[in-house]
């Protein structure tokens, strides 16, 4: 039935103009004046600009009552697509059409000020989502409650731990009255029984009110628990249309490890003999294979290889060097140096590296890695892997050290003579 | 289905809409209310600066207007800057706010929608308020000076308005080019300084234009401000404060000129300004 579609997408696109040199030159004033010389001189700056596609010619319809998981790699457009259908920016090409009311949660506590109290907070927050102060007036003891703060309710924010911050950001949302919601991994933060009860409130609004909900995830387990439909996004355009939640999920895990394997096994720009090579590094945790990584958490990383036919290689060390995506080094994995040297490696199988506590903080890393045996390099491969690292409780403290002293984090113990 | 349908299309250019504004009521509020409690958080003298700040001014420019302008009595000269202070720090802060709303709130329009319109009308807001504090000290001056208040008086708050239109206007216009080019905000504050030393300030339009050609007469009284002013003071002091009426009423055009290009440019830009900031 035609009227049972809440949002239609027809052939939508987003273009941005990158500036290759980083920051452009345009950004001030007399950087403009002087592009603009050189454009009359007839200098091109055209070089200097290339076309990104975000979105590239994207359609789907999504039926009201829905909890659609939109998935997708880093780069895949997803954050692009909600903001879009948020109003946030506008298209390139392509329209939209929506029924009632979008409310879209694509950061928890949007506008929150730190100098204001919890109370002035939720009038704030909740305004700026678009609810009327009647509407607030009406849900305020409900989003309260829901919060868990009652006795900081006239303390500013910001002396809220980042629990209590967090839970009142979402009680706010999650209590306003929209026909769709869109949500935009949020609920990575707050701890496990909070999360649980985000989840259950969305499910009740999504089943019970029958409104679509709208949700980008990485955690697949998270997607499953509320999801009953998912679409895969791949590098901007529709990979697979709007199906059922396992469907997606399965297509998505084939085309995550199929484009992180072209990318290691397939790279030509890489130094050694090659009787051994990497063909895919990839990261686990709790036996299930991730790709963004949070700090603290154990996690192993695999890297795969493959030996030439008849080879047999004693004496294989295998390193991992790891650089933050500002070119700083961090740290060197080097199995030797845990007394780890491989025997008689032949065929293929995955060198294992086990990280107990992952002392990276928030941010985005390359990984170079290398193979020798016996002190001669079989393969090198620069910046093999991509890997980004969320914020999470390295000390288990709940406190976070500020991302603005990026570095690597040692357990320590204080105490007093 | 009864609910309102919504498209978005790629169109970028948008339109002023009343109702949307008004859909939007509560929100204009509360952030004019966390504009104004946030200000004078933690500061001791806390609400006391609306007063303070625009009470040296005063001091200090109605001491050198009564030492230069012996034509008018020394009370006279007081209330005449101090009115004109007012109107202009409340045009000051209405441009200067205003043309710094958008890029300020940035993390609020780039995570959530709204018509972006009501970021610098709540601006205005708190503006407002600095500015219906600081007009004790007038209400101070006539009581003491024991000058007369004229029925005019009644018109006064229109002329509150032209000034928050000129700062609006302006204000829009610079708050655009101020998404992407961030030297607005080294630019708004020389052009306001030098602004001030070319209203009618510290002395009236009739001091000025007596000391300048002719030709430059026109020129002067394209200045919005210069309108704003001289309307203020005829509502509070009557007489020849307005200099000639077709000059005033110039300026008054003018007001109406840059609020109208101040919008247009607005909504012209408004919907990719999160790409840009």
């Amino acid at each position: 039935m035609a009227s049972n579609v809440a949002i239609k997408v027809e052939g939508l696109s987003k273009q941005y103009i990158l500036n290759k040199a980083g920051v452009s030159k345009s950004d001030t004033l007399y950087g403009s004046m002087m592009s603009g010389l050189r454009n009359i001189k007839n200098i091109a700056t055209k070089k200097e600009r290339e076309e990104f596609w975000a979105l590239n010619d994207v359609s789907f319809d999504i039926n009201q009552g829905d909890r659609v998981g939109i998935i997708g790699r880093n780069g895949a457009g997803k954050s692009t697509l909600l903001k879009i259908l948020s109003r946030i920016t506008p298209p390139t090409a392509g329209k939209i059409e929506y029924y009632g009311r979008m409310a879209s949660l694509l950061e928890v506590g949007t506008g929150f000020h730190g100098d204001l109290t919890g109370r002035e907070n939720i009038y704030l927050n909740g305004s700026i989502l678009g609810m009327s102060k009647q509407e607030i007036d009406k849900k305020f003891d409900e989003i309260v409650a829901f919060s868990e703060i009652e006795k900081f309710l006239d303390t500013p924010v910001k002396r809220y731990s980042s629990g209590m911050y967090v839970r009142l950001a979402f009680a706010v949302a999650a209590h306003l009255d929209s026909d769709i919601l869109i949500v935009d991994e949020v609920l990575a933060v707050g701890d496990a029984a909070f999360q649980k009860k985000c989840l259950g409130k969305m499910n009740d609004i999504s089943s019970n009110e029958g409104r679509t909900i709208l949700f980008v995830s990485h955690q697949m387990n998270t997607l499953q628990a509320l999801c009953n439909k998912g679409m895969v996004l791949h590098k901007g355009q529709v990979s697979l249309n709007v199906s059922s939640a396992d469907v997606a999920i399965k297509h998505y895990m084939q085309l995550a490890n199929q484009v992180a394997r072209s990318a290691v096994a397939d790279r030509i720009d890489r130094v050694g003999e090659g009787k051994i090579k990497v063909t895919n590094i990839s990261f686990f945790h709790s036996a299930q294979a991730t790709e963004e990584l949070i700090t603290g958490q154990h996690i192993e990383i695999h890297v795969s290889y493959e030996c030439k036919a008849n080879y047999v290689g004693n004496h294989v060390n295998v390193a991992l060097a790891i650089y933050g995506d500002d070119g700083v080094l961090y740290t060197v994995l080097n199995s030797e140096n845990t007394g780890m040297t491989y025997q008689s490696v032949n065929g293929n199988g995955i060198f294992i590296c086990t990280i107990n506590k992952l002392p990276l903080m928030e941010g985005s890393y390359f990984i170079n890695v290398s193979i020798t045996e016996s002190g001669i390099t079989q393969d090198w491969v620069q910046e093999a892997v991509f890997v980004n690292v969320i914020a999470g409780d390295f000390y288990g403290t709940g406190k976070i050290n500020p991302s603005s002293h990026k570095s690597i984090l040692i357990e320590n113990s204080w105490s007093k003579k | 289905m009864n609910k309102e349908k919504i498209v978005i299309d790629s169109g970028l250019s948008s339109f002023f809409s009343l109702s949307e504004i008004l859909k939007y009521k509560s929100l204009l509020n509360n952030l004019a209310k966390r504009d104004f409690i946030v200000r004078y958080k933690q500061a001791f003298a806390g609400i006391m600066w609306a007063l303070i700040k625009p009470l040296i001014s005063i001091l200090v420019f109605g001491y050198i207007s009564s030492k230069i302008n012996s034509a008018e009595s020394t009370a006279l000269n007081f209330l005449y800057v101090a009115s004109a202070m007012l109107l202009w720090q409340l045009f000051s802060s209405v441009f200067n706010d205003v043309s710094n709303s958008i890029v300020s709130n940035a993390n609020l329009f780039s995570k959530v929608y709204f018509p972006k319109i009501i970021i610098p009308l709540s601006t205005i807001l708190v503006c407002l308020v600095d500015f219906l504090i600081s007009l004790i000290i007038l209400i101070v001056l006539f009581i003491v000076s024991g000058q007369v208040v004229h029925w005019q008086i009644v018109l006064a708050p229109l002329f509150v308005v032209l000034t928050v239109i000129n700062g609006l206007g302006l204000g829009l216009y610079f708050a655009t080019i101020n998404v992407k080019f961030r030297d607005i905000k080294f630019i708004v504050p020389v052009v306001l300084q030098f602004g001030m030393y070319v209203s009618p300030v510290i002395f009236n339009t009739r001091y000025y234009l007596d000391r300048l050609p002719e030709w430059l007469h026109w020129l002067f009284c394209l200045n919005p401000m210069v309108g704003a002013i001289d309307g203020f003071k005829y509502c509070l002091f009557g007489g020849e404060a307005i200099y000639n009426w077709t000059y005033f009423v110039l300026s008054i055009v003018v007001s109406f000129i840059f609020l109208f290009i101040g919008i247009k440019y607005f909504y012209k830009f408004e919907r990719s300004f999160v790409d840009y900031i």
